[in-house]
């Protein structure tokens, strides 16, 4: 089905969040849209999903001016979407599901809908059991699950909204494979992400939005700079590897074993340099988490020593990691990374190290403006915490480390960021290598893990691999070993 | 911003603190009305010691037009107590209800007492079972406005005894005592130089045959999770063949459970303590109540006070021999209950009788629990021996101390 | 959707929320004051004759306004002393017990310097600093428990409470009975000279309310100001995120413990030396109990809840005015109880706003 959206505008109080907005997608492409966070594409997919309302301007379908005055209009019209949170209902089997979306009729007709939901599992690759419990199934497969009822019900247009967030790089390469399929059964296809790579390596055109505006369409071969170009308005260079202080040792790992009530890492030797990145590559679980939590001084080795300048660290307390100039900065940011409640300027008083026993609130505030402005986080220094969004939260977490550091040690610090602040926070944290501190860290991406290090460790299964040269390593190699190839 | 709220609540408060302080101090005018205050340590409705102060208060007003009582229960810290001390209490009642005297009705009270006679030199005190006033006493402090009434109980707790030895048929009586001082000792020994002389002179048995057992809660009544529970004593009592039991504290648990025993078929028998009326409704269990009649002696002084007379003095009341149960003479009266058969209830009259015609029971020999000897063959204890009794008697069983 | 726009936006939501908060309170204690007036009318009685009451037997006279304060000084200093464990994220439902501790030290120290001749200063600052440590002990005592056994403090303290009323009886009944006495009613009184002087017709030691306003201020001073206080806040609001940033949290539980169980030992002390004079088994008075509603009351607010002590302390002073009236005493216990269930109340339903919003 084609789609032609007319001079769409969307207002939310005083923010314009679709300003004059015109876009065609034709039947049987995957559309991408492009754009940071806030920059309208959501609400544009509300809008032609029925959710809410254009204050202005038209939608035509083939041809056809629509009105689509909820989501099921959308529906009667062929326009389903996928939300971010698959909204089904997990105590119940597959086929319930389902017959929940029916439309009229008063009885349920099950074995019909079980061959048609068989009909249509072939006709698209799924593989989906119908009398399977909708709580067993991973996230992944509840996306699938989403978009077959999406089918069933008659959708020609699909609207996927983040749909990689928070599913494994095998779930999303199957997802990407239906959504081909989909194309080219001449469905349409609407893609929308903030993540460059997704939509540069699925999407037949891209949209890019900008402060409620399209700031361009986009053909393949796609560039990477013209991308964040049309996103940002302005230029962002990943910067180059900084090697300035590799001679120097930082921390020798020796002999080191880790264990938990499920994993086993045993005779891990290791000597970290100053202002080195060190990347931990790995499934979930494979013990890198480990490794980074007995740097930071959480979980103790059950043997072996951890020596810096001569001293060994293993078994003491994490405190003392702390005076050594060791900063942990933990994936979960509202569970162990920031107080809710607190505000910005309260934490940053508290991440410094204060004998005196008043505060001086004119510091603390100067110290917090500074760090707002520095690391670019959008909110005043009474915000609390928890009012930030997501990408301000990491950075107000990464402007919490102490100014002198040694060895700051990060899980997935860019998980759920934007690529501008993805791309800004690596900045920040090459300055820190800079200044010759060194850099470990967790990252489920492996192409934000080769980009970065300097050297890679890959874990599988309690298994560390011997440092691996990012400079040599390719995303292949290390998804082998990732894999548990090669070792 | 939110300071200046806090402000302005605090100083609303104040000011209608000030505002009701001024147009609330009119003191009631000198010579019309005689306020007094009670400090009850029980409720006024205990069937016992509280509420025969509080008849007593009745009484007065009754009797003697123009006065008026005032009263708070339970003046006593702990749970189900007051947040105020006695002496905390006193001193609201005679600041600000213009009370001219207040009596503390409990031993428990004394060091409060005392502590507001001496902050309040104008206003009478009257501390019910005290010894304060006693010159002749050993913890005399002289404090004009301040007197100790108290009924001569030793007589009524005798005939109490003589009512249980003389009923009991396994030769078992149970003492449920309150807390252990020198009041409650003197009264379990009473109750068991009764039993003793009525079992051995009225029926003729071996004194070594009479059990006699005095089990302390640790307070005039029961406060849950800080005494032992009286109900629990009681049931003790009962189960283990105790079938007479002489209560001694405050309220009637004792009655209480032997009318449940008694119904349940298992014929045991209790005698309550202080409340003329306790026996009411309880007939067929209760074989009389040893009472006080605060009445008249409160009379007695609120009278001096009016008439100039007041002199801080220790008045222990006995019994009007004529008829102890005269509520305008008697102090100390005993009210025969139902369950008293004819026979024992004629042997009783007789040993009220002997009672007024000179027999004294605090006679040696007498020896302390212990076994050295307190009395002498043929020795009558002097008034201090009597109060201040050091320990019980040798033929109790039970705590002295 | 620019920064210039968000910031305006949250600063009218948190006033909006504030208004929601207040009514929410006033709805809270109108709801208290409708229940108790029920029960007052199944009782018959008038509820607004008995309210006016109270406040009568509050303020009525000098003596009256006295004897609140003197009633407000012990649970002040219980309440703020909460205030730092609740900071903390800490139930001390030990409080009580705390308290009674702190008055067997205070008491234990007077029988141990009584005949010592030293002045009676120097001996009532010993026997309050001997408090403190009884409290001090006792509070730390649940925080041991809860950081090295990993009993949650709140069944510990309960415990402890026991445990402290029974050492309390013990000592009444056993070691420091009244020679030839055992009775609940308590220890021999201390000594005159140790016990400190009322103003002229009432029963308030200025002396009690200067270590009160001390001990009120400092706490505010302590929870509003000080890198202490910040960090004790840290840990009550995500203790493993405090402990990551570096702060000592086995060590500040324990603090916030210890400093509580001063403030519980100190209010013991009072009690002794301005109210009781001995040892009774309910030394606490309720107080530390009441210091517990009071602080959820007021959301653990230092300034609000010297208010709101205050107004505790009017209610169970002006509630003996109520009795003379021939009502039941509880009646204030009654109130304070609904008042503090429908807060609580109410803080869940502003949680489920909170959440919607």
């Amino acid at each position: 089905m084609n789609i032609e959206l007319r001079n769409i505008h969307k207002w939310f109080g005083k923010v314009h969040a679709n300003d004059d907005i015109s876009l065609k997608i034709t039947s049987g492409t995957i559309q991408g849209i492009l754009g940071e966070n806030g920059a309208g594409k959501s609400t544009l997919m509300k809008i032609l999903s029925g959710f809410i309302h254009a204050d202005s301007g038209e939608i035509l379908l083939d041809g056809n001016l629509v009105k689509i005055k909820s989501p099921d209009d959308a529906i009667r019209l062929g326009i389903g979407m996928l939300h971010q949170d698959p909204l089904d209902f997990p105590p119940m089997r597959v086929i319930d599901n389902f017959l929940l979306g029916q439309h009229g009729g008063l009885f349920l007709n099950r074995t019909q809908v079980e061959k048609q939901i068989q009909e249509l599992s072939q006709k698209f690759g799924f593989q989906i059991n119908p009398d399977a419990y909708v709580e067993t199934l991973t996230v992944g497969e509840r996306q699938q699950l989403e978009i077959l009822r999406l089918l069933w019900m008659g959708v020609r247009i699909l609207i996927l909204d983040e749909p990689t967030t928070g599913i494994s790089a095998n779930q999303k390469e199957k997802l990407f494979a239906t959504l081909v399929t989909l194309a080219k059964q001449d469905l349409t296809v609407i893609f929308v992400s903030h993540k460059l790579e997704d939509v540069q390596g699925l999407c037949d055109r891209v949209a890019v939005f900008r402060q409620g505006k399209v700031a361009g369409e986009l053909t393949p071969p796609y560039n990477t700079d013209e991308f964040i170009q049309l996103m940002f308005d302005k230029e962002i260079k990943i910067g180059a590897k900084t090697t300035a202080c590799r001679p120097e040792p930082l921390l020798r790992l020796e002999n080191i074993g880790i264990e938990d009530y499920r994993l086993r890492l045993r005779n891990i030797n290791l000597t970290l340099y100053r202002g080195e990145i060190l990347g931990l590559a790995g499934m979930e679980g494979s013990g890198q988490k480990l490794f980074l939590q007995m740097l930071a001084g959480i979980k103790r080795p059950v043997c072996g020593k951890i020596m810096i300048n001569d001293v060994n660290y293993a078994g003491k307390r994490y405190e003392n990691f702390l005076k050594a100039g060791i900063s942990y900065i933990p994936a979960s940011r509202m569970e162990e990374g920031l107080i809710p409640g607190l505000t910005l300027t309260e934490h940053f008083i508290l991440s410094e190290e204060h004998n005196e026993l008043l505060i001086s609130q004119k510091e603390a505030l100067n110290l917090t403006q500074s760090r707002i402005n520095d690391f670019r986080i959008k909110g005043v220094p009474y915000s609390k915490v928890e009012q930030l969004s997501g990408g301000n939260q990491q950075r107000a977490l990464l402007a919490l480390m102490r100014e002198k550091l040694n060895l700051i040690l990060m899980e997935h610090p860019t998980r759920g960021l934007d690529i501008e602040s993805s791309i800004w926070i690596w900045k920040k944290m090459k300055e820190r290598c800079a200044d010759c501190t060194s850099i470990v860290f967790i990252s489920a991406d492996l192409e934000e893990i080769i980009q970065y290090s300097d050297r890679i460790l890959v874990f599988f299964g309690g298994m560390v691999s011997e440092p691996i040269d990012a400079n040599t390593t390719s995303v292949d190699e290390l998804g082998q070993l990732i894999g548990g190839i090669g070792w | 911003m939110f300071s200046k709220r806090v402000w302005l609540v605090v100083s609303m408060l104040l000011i209608l603190a000030l505002l009701l302080s001024a147009c609330a101090k009119t003191g009631p005018a000198a010579g019309e009305k005689f306020t007094f205050g009670m400090l009850l340590i029980g409720p006024a409705n205990d069937m016992g010691w509280s509420q025969a102060h509080y008849d007593g208060g009745l009484y007065v007003q009754e009797k003697l037009p123009g006065t008026e009582m005032i009263y708070l229960e339970n003046v006593f810290q702990g749970p189900g107590g007051q947040v105020q001390t006695g002496a905390e209490l006193a001193t609201d009642m005679a600041t600000n209800k213009g009370a001219k005297l207040v009596i503390f009705n409990s031993d428990d009270m004394k060091d409060n007492a005392i502590k507001f006679a001496q902050e309040h030199p104008d206003i009478y005190v009257i501390h019910a079972s005290g010894d304060t006033a006693w010159k002749e006493g050993k913890n005399y402090i002289d404090l004009p406005n301040l007197k100790n009434i108290m009924g001569e109980m030793e007589y009524g707790k005798m005939i109490a005894g003589c009512a249980a030895a003389l009923t009991t048929q396994t030769g078992k009586i149970g003492f449920l005592g309150p807390l252990i001082n020198e009041e409650t000792r003197r009264f379990a020994a009473s109750a068991y130089l009764g039993a003793k002389y009525c079992w051995t002179e009225y029926l003729g048995k071996d004194p070594a045959d009479l059990e006699f057992k005095v089990t302390w809660i640790g307070f005039w009544f029961n406060i849950p999770g800080t005494t032992l529970d009286p109900t629990q004593v009681a049931d003790d009592f009962y189960n283990t063949g105790y079938d007479v039991v002489i209560s001694s504290i405050d309220t009637t648990e004792a009655l209480t459970e032997a009318k449940k025993f008694t119904a349940d078929g298992k014929q045991v028998w209790a005698i309550p303590y202080d409340y003329a009326k306790a026996c009411e409704g309880a007939d067929d269990v209760c074989l009389g109540v040893e009472y006080f009649n605060w009445g008249p002696a409160y009379l007695a002084a609120i009278k001096s006070i009016q008439d100039g007379t007041w002199k801080s003095s220790f008045d222990l009341n006995g019994p009007d021999w004529s008829d102890i149960n005269n509520p305008d003479t008697s102090a100390v009266g005993f009210n025969k209950g139902g369950a008293l058969s004819e026979e024992n209830s004629a042997l009783i009259d007789k040993f009220i009788g002997e009672l007024g015609s000179g027999l004294n029971l605090w006679t040696g020999p007498i020896n302390l629990q212990d076994g050295t000897q307190y009395l002498a063959d043929g020795v009558a204890a002097t008034k201090q021996e009597i109060w201040y009794l050091p320990q019980l008697l040798e033929g109790m069983e039970g705590q002295s101390e | 959707m620019t920064v210039q726009e968000k910031s305006p936006q949250t600063t009218s939501l948190r006033s909006r929320i504030n208004w929601l908060d207040l009514g929410l309170r006033v709805g809270a204690v109108i709801m208290a004051l409708l229940i108790t007036s029920l029960i007052l009318l199944v009782a018959n009685a008038q509820p607004l004759k008995a309210y006016w009451n109270i406040v009568l037997g509050a303020f009525s006279s000098t003596q009256k306004v006295s004897a609140v304060i003197a009633s407000w000084v012990p649970l002040v200093l219980t309440t703020s002393g909460l205030l730092f464990t609740f900071t903390a994220g800490l139930w001390n439902i030990g409080m009580e017990g705390q308290v009674v501790v702190g008055s067997v030290f205070c008491v234990g120290a007077f029988r141990f310097l009584d005949q010592t001749g030293l002045d009676p200063w120097i001996v009532i600052t010993i026997a309050f600093l001997a408090g403190a440590l009884g409290g001090f002990l006792w509070a730390i005592l649940p925080g041991v428990m809860r950081i090295y056994g990993g009993v949650n403090e709140i069944f510990g303290g309960l415990g402890l409470n026991f445990v402290a009323k029974a050492l309390a009886i013990w000592l009444i009944f056993g070691p420091w009975k009244r020679p030839g006495v055992a009775s609940m009613s308590g220890t021999e009184w201390i000594d005159p000279q140790f016990r400190l002087t009322y103003l002229p017709g009432t029963s308030l030691s200025p002396v009690i309310v200067v270590i009160a306003l001390i001990g009120a201020i400092f706490v505010a001073l302590m929870l509003k100001g000080t890198h202490f206080g910040l960090r004790l806040k840290a840990i009550g609001k995500n203790d493993r995120a405090a402990h990551l940033l570096g702060i000592p949290t086995t060590r500040y539980f324990l603090l916030a413990f210890g400093i509580c169980g001063i403030f519980a030992g100190v209010a013991g002390s009072i009690l002794v030396t301005s109210k009781q004079f001995s040892l009774i088994p309910d030394a606490g008075f309720g107080y530390g109990f009441l210091g517990l509603l009071v602080a959820m009351l007021v959301n653990y607010h230092p300034i609000l809840s010297s208010i709101v002590a205050f107004f505790f302390a009017a209610l169970s002073v002006g509630n003996v005015e109520l009795q003379y009236m021939g009502l039941n005493s509880y009646l204030a216990g009654v109130l304070q109880g609904f008042l503090v269930l429908f807060v609580v109340m109410t803080n869940g339903v502003r949680q489920r706003l909170y959440k919607k919003g």
